[in-house]
């Protein structure tokens, strides 16, 4: 068949949906499909162009953002306005997350490199989710914690062999 | 450029003739044609205003329950009709404890009674000013007397004749109240967030963060502002109910109402109460009695010291002047309902400023290490 005229009749299966890609990031894969339907009408989806700005650092963060598709920079900025980079995202990954229990000023920058689809989870509408649907939140709230604590526990790790290695330096 | 400097040719000046007049006609007609759309556009809404005011007030105040019940794991539409059942069967339920309220009876009663009060509280302010004539004969003896009772004839005669006009009122609100509010219920959230997903990606977080706080504040003060009314209603109620005076559901209400109006509202809403109570009982312990319910125990002791500070936030006071501005402004916007609503809708555009005003605040980044009297933290 033509490539041209393909997929045009074929309804858009589950793999498209919203639900089915916060399925497949790791913080939300424990959810059952109710609670992928609130979390589902809890996110906003915000559309970025390539070398968009998503946060400077110092702002007021609200939320953290998921990448759906695309690729996201973070870096900081010293006073010399020199960039390092920290990190580069892809598509799964989940950047901000600081910011989503309480309002702290954004510690890095993140810009999209290319033309980016992020799904943003922001304190205001799970403080207002949690009144409404608190189980479902609990759960969801609960994958977060989950990601959040494996990743201190690698960052002590890290930590415990760096102190280990600048040990016997020392010596 | 033509050859003499300054002149226009002929054929320059018919082209301008043409420009200029082609100009102020299109200018002409685009004036009038936004004339007549905005004179369509008012003609189309008029009459809404009240009808969706109100109805969001009752989304406001009903969302707490519906909520209840979508925590039961209900969804949104299906609680919001369980609420809807739930206020049905409780009025139907009043309606049958109580019985029809006789509105016949009451109208005819208050049509009789309407003018003996005006009557009375005439001849008092007629002693009143005589007190005063003899005491500062500067006054010249104005003939307040005359214009009141003028006043309160052609009251009693507009009541008569906005009477049926109301009950027609009336009954498309009760039809359009209900209605409006099922949908706000069922749908502001998701006409907000499409609002809110319009701003821009670098405004997105502060317009939704904003926006929380805003209608958190909101839905605290209209819910505020309505509990406290309906309890001081409630009290004037009983404390009237335990004298021998007339129309006390009447008087409540009166009393409840106006003091969704700070400062003056109050002191309107005791008068009618007190003329009624001086024409009927004359001054004695039982009027005394009405006087402390009305000020004493309504106003100072249950709004005062009970009710506002723990319905009504701080952030949401407005300065005595503005209460004014509000109320005039509403006034001449709206008549009575304006100023009864011209306050909260003030109220409501200063929370909207203060907290705006919050969130740049807080962007500032040594916010963090002041507090808000500027001392180090």
């Amino acid at each position: 068949m033509n490539p041209l005229w393909q997929n045009i009749f074929r309804s858009r299966g589950y793999e498209n949906t919203l639900a089915y890609f916060l399925s497949t990031v790791p913080a939300f894969s424990k959810l059952d499909k109710r609670d992928l339907a609130v979390l589902e009408h809890l996110v906003h989806v915000r559309n970025y162009t390539a070398d968009e700005v998503v946060f400077s650092e110092g702002d007021i963060g609200s939320g953290m953002y998921i990448i759906r598709s695309g690729q996201v920079r973070i870096y900081t900025q010293d006073d010399l306005e020199q960039t390092t980079d920290k990190a580069v995202l892809e598509t799964g990954d989940f950047f901000g997350e600081t910011a989503l229990t309480a309002s702290r000023p954004r510690c890095a920058s993140a810009k999209a490199t290319e033309s980016t689809v992020l799904v943003g989870l922001f304190r205001s509408d799970v403080e207002e989710a949690i009144r409404r649907h608190p189980l479902e939140m609990a759960k969801i709230m609960f994958g977060l914690n989950r990601v959040i604590s494996d990743r201190l526990l690698q960052c002590s790790l890290q930590l415990d062999k760096l102190m280990k290695l600048y040990g016997t330096e020392q010596q | 450029m033509t050859g003499q400097s300054g002149g226009l040719n002929r054929a320059q000046v018919a082209v301008l003739y043409l420009v200029l007049t082609s100009a102020i006609a299109s200018g002409i007609a685009i004036y009038s044609s936004a004339s007549t759309i905005t004179a369509l556009l008012k003609t189309a809404t008029t009459g809404l205003f009240l009808p969706i005011l109100l109805s969001l007030i009752v989304a406001f105040l009903l969302d707490p329950a519906v909520q209840y019940f979508e925590k039961k794991k209900l969804n949104r539409t299906l609680s919001i009709f369980i609420v809807y059942l739930i206020i049905g069967l409780l009025m139907a339920l009043l309606l049958v404890l109580i019985g029809p309220p006789n509105w016949k009876a009451m109208a005819q009663a208050l049509k009789a009674d309407f003018p003996r009060y005006i009557g009375h509280a005439i001849d008092y302010l007629n002693g009143v000013l005589a007190g005063l004539h003899q005491h500062f004969p500067i006054i010249k003896n104005y003939d307040l007397a005359g214009q009141l009772r003028s006043a309160s004839q052609s009251f009693v005669g507009l009541i008569l004749v906005e009477t049926p006009k109301s009950a027609l009122r009336l009954g498309s609100l009760m039809l359009l109240v209900p209605l409006f509010s099922f949908f706000f219920l069922r749908d502001s959230r998701s006409i907000m967030r499409g609002l809110i997903s319009l701003s821009p990606n670098r405004y997105f977080e502060m317009t939704l963060d904003i926006y929380a706080r805003v209608s958190w504040q909101l839905a605290h003060f209209i819910r505020g502002r309505i509990l406290e009314a309906l309890i001081v209603g409630l009290v004037v109620y009983a404390g009237l109910s335990l004298t021998d005076i007339r129309y006390t559901p009447i008087l409540a209400m009166i009393a409840g109402a106006t003091n969704l109006v700070p400062y003056i509202g109050p002191i309107i809403g005791m008068i009618p109460g007190l003329v009624i109570a001086l024409v009927d009982l004359g001054v004695g312990g039982q009027f005394w009695w009405i006087f402390c319910v009305y000020l004493l125990i309504a106003q100072i002791v249950v709004d005062n010291f009970i009710l506002i500070p723990i319905l009504i936030s701080r952030v949401s006071n407005l300065h005595p002047l503005w209460v004014i501005l509000a109320i005039i402004m509403g006034g001449k916007l709206y008549g009575v309902l304006g100023m009864i609503i011209g306050v909260p809708i003030a109220s409501i555009l200063n929370i909207i400023i203060i907290e705006i005003r919050r969130y740049r605040r807080s962007l500032n980044p040594y916010n963090r290490l002041f507090s808000t009297r500027g001392r180090i933290l």
